[in-house]
């Protein structure tokens, strides 16, 4: 099947949009319109895939908007350099398409050509597998430049089903253990050892990322979760000559003694804790395992700590961005909720933690899966104010930037914040 | 773009002696101006360069250039002093993949311990030869009205 298609001769929506921010960039516009639309992959782009040099899906953590589990490409690369982390969608809710012109893919628009775009290249572990004979890419799976662990593919906030409305991660965990052979935890020395492969290839990873569910058990709740994450780090910096190496982990809002204990004994630079929705009632409604075992202030607390033992800039938060007026229980106006949204960012910007987004992806199997994201200038106008944020508290995001991951069009922008450095 | 003008970009970047330098805007619209160490032609014509740094200056105009339709300049000074001027603009950041990765090994191998933030591919849009004698010759034929005149007069000896 093949959708090709007109060379572009009308104006796009895109354009009409693009045209109304002139100050952002068409590309993180484009970005953030194909992550809210989500893509479609067409039978002539997967065939133009080639596993050898492209990267194909691999833990599929998260799910897809069509509900499939299926060799796509995993996510597409711009000409700036930017990623886009891609979900597949069905063509009957009107998703961009990648089809093939010329050879090359592109992403099309009601049959016009947009951008041309790249697969994300295959690292050489891809080919590889473990001694457990499971293929290394299901162990730790790669982004252009990062390297991603997602060790324990479960939640226990879904134990007393308290898990996050947005999210699908135990429905990903039981596909993921029937389809993909995947192990629900895995074990920290064979990450180690894949880690240890993947480094083999000169020039290709700048980051090591890891994030799994909450773990609520411990002396006290979520020690369990820490001293599994020390567990994993420690085998990971086995492959390392310092002791402190470029990383991000997205974990559980931790107190500070634990976040002490993470930073104290491994190579871990950097700390996101993702509060999901910049409102406490929403955040209580969408999140209720976190709200249950932290609460709304308390999880802010905690990222405040977390800047006394990480650093300035070296903290953030994560948002998903268009719940918060998803259904009838979401913010009436987009006007109300980006200005309560950025209010309460700018709360922790000033003391030192910065919020990113991620554009949400209705999936089919979750509780908001049936509501529609927000507009397209939505999500550009919080792009925006959340990199003006950074601008006004000099707030570097390195850690998420796009190199390290990728998946927030707002640290896209950032990749032009100030150097304060050079005021020196 | 003709072949001859790309075999004399391809002749002069081949030539060690010859120095590449690449002009960049920066926000204010200030130029800024360096060293091209690494700067090759490919096989399409597109020039490549090689940004070591991700928060260098460059690196982040020729971002702003690619996000903006902002132009930028490469001269080139050869050894019997040629020089080329090729106004371009950026094409695409490499930051991953074979090509990159090539580049990669490529600047370690001459710099050492050394990294490489992206590799910059650069559509040649125009050349201008501005090579000095060139110039002065076309200068004197076109537009005899800039010559001073006493370049002109009879000397008597």
């Amino acid at each position: 099947m093949s959708f090709v298609l007109l060379k572009r001769a009308v104006k796009t929506d895109l354009d009409k949009v693009a045209a109304r921010y002139p100050d952002v960039p068409r590309l993180i516009i484009l970005k953030t319109d194909v992550q809210r639309r989500g893509v479609f992959y067409t039978d002539a782009a997967i065939e133009l895939l080639d596993e050898a040099q492209h990267q194909t899906t691999g833990t599929h953590i998260f799910g897809a908007r069509d509900g499939r589990t299926a060799v796509r490409p995993e996510s597409l690369l711009l000409r700036d350099g930017t990623s886009i982390i891609t979900t597949p969608t069905p063509m009957e809710e009107d998703p961009y398409v990648v089809d093939v012109l010329e050879g090359e893919p592109w992403l099309f628009d009601n049959g016009m050509s947009v951008e041309s775009v790249d697969y994300w290249p295959a690292p050489a572990y891809y080919a590889k597998s473990c001694r457990s004979g499971v293929p290394m890419k299901r162990i730790v799976s790669a982004r252009p430049q990062r390297l991603n662990i997602f060790p324990y593919r479960y939640c226990t906030f879904w134990n007393d089903a308290k898990g996050c409305a947005f999210c699908d991660i135990v429905v990903q965990l039981k596909k993921g253990r029937e389809v993909l052979k995947i192990p629900a935890k895995l074990d920290p020395v064979e990450v180690g050892e894949v880690i240890g492969e993947a480094l083999k290839e000169e020039g290709r990873f700048s980051t090591i990322f890891l994030t799994s569910g909450s773990i609520t058990g411990g002396v006290r709740p979520f020690d369990d979760e820490v001293d599994y994450y020390i567990a994993l780090l420690k085998e990971v910096g086995k492959n390392f000559r310092t002791k402190k190496y470029p990383s991000q982990m997205i974990a559980t809002a931790f107190e500070k003694d634990q976040l002490k204990r993470l930073y104290a004994e491994t190579g871990l630079t950097s700390y996101t804790s993702d509060i999901e929705v910049l409102d406490e009632g929403l955040f209580n409604r969408y999140c209720p395992g976190k709200s249950e075992w932290i609460g709304y202030q308390e999880w802010k607390r905690r990222l405040v700590d977390a800047v006394d033992v990480f650093g300035p800039g070296r903290v953030n938060t994560g948002l998903v961005a268009g719940i918060e007026l998803a259904g009838p229980h979401g913010f009436k106006s987009e006007e109300i909720a980006l200005e309560r949204t950025l209010s309460e960012a700018e709360d922790l910007a000033r003391q030192g933690v910065s919020t990113v987004f991620i554009v949400w992806s209705p999936r089919p199997d979750t509780p908001l899966g049936s509501y529609k994201n927000a507009s397209l200038d939505y999500y550009i106008r919080l792009a925006r104010g959340l990199h003006q944020l950074r601008v006004k508290y000099r707030l570097p995001v390195d850690h998420d930037s796009y190199r390290n991951c990728g998946n927030h069009p707002d640290t896209d922008l950032s990749r032009v914040l100030p150097l304060w450095e050079d005021e020196l | 773009m003709t072949d001859e003008l790309h075999k004399r970009i391809g002749t002069l970047l081949a030539d060690p002696g010859t120095i590449a330098t690449i002009a960049t805007l920066e926000e204010s619209g200030a130029p800024c101006c360096v060293p091209s160490l690494f700067l090759k032609q490919d096989e399409s014509g597109m020039l490549v360069h090689l940004e070591l740094l991700e928060t260098s200056s460059t690196h982040r105009n020729l971002l702003r250039s690619i996000w903006f339709d902002r132009p930028v300049s490469v001269t080139l000074s050869g050894r019997e002093k040629q020089v080329l001027v090729i106004s371009g603009r950026p094409h695409k950041a490499l930051v991953s993949g074979s090509m990159f990765t090539a580049c990669y090994r490529e600047v370690r191998s001459r710099m050492g311990d050394v990294d490489l933030a992206a590799v910059w591919l650069i559509e040649q849009l125009q050349i201008r030869d501005e090579t000095y004698l060139i110039r002065k010759a076309q200068e004197e034929a076109l537009h005899p009205f800039y010559q001073h005149l006493d370049r002109l007069v009879i000397h008597h000896e």
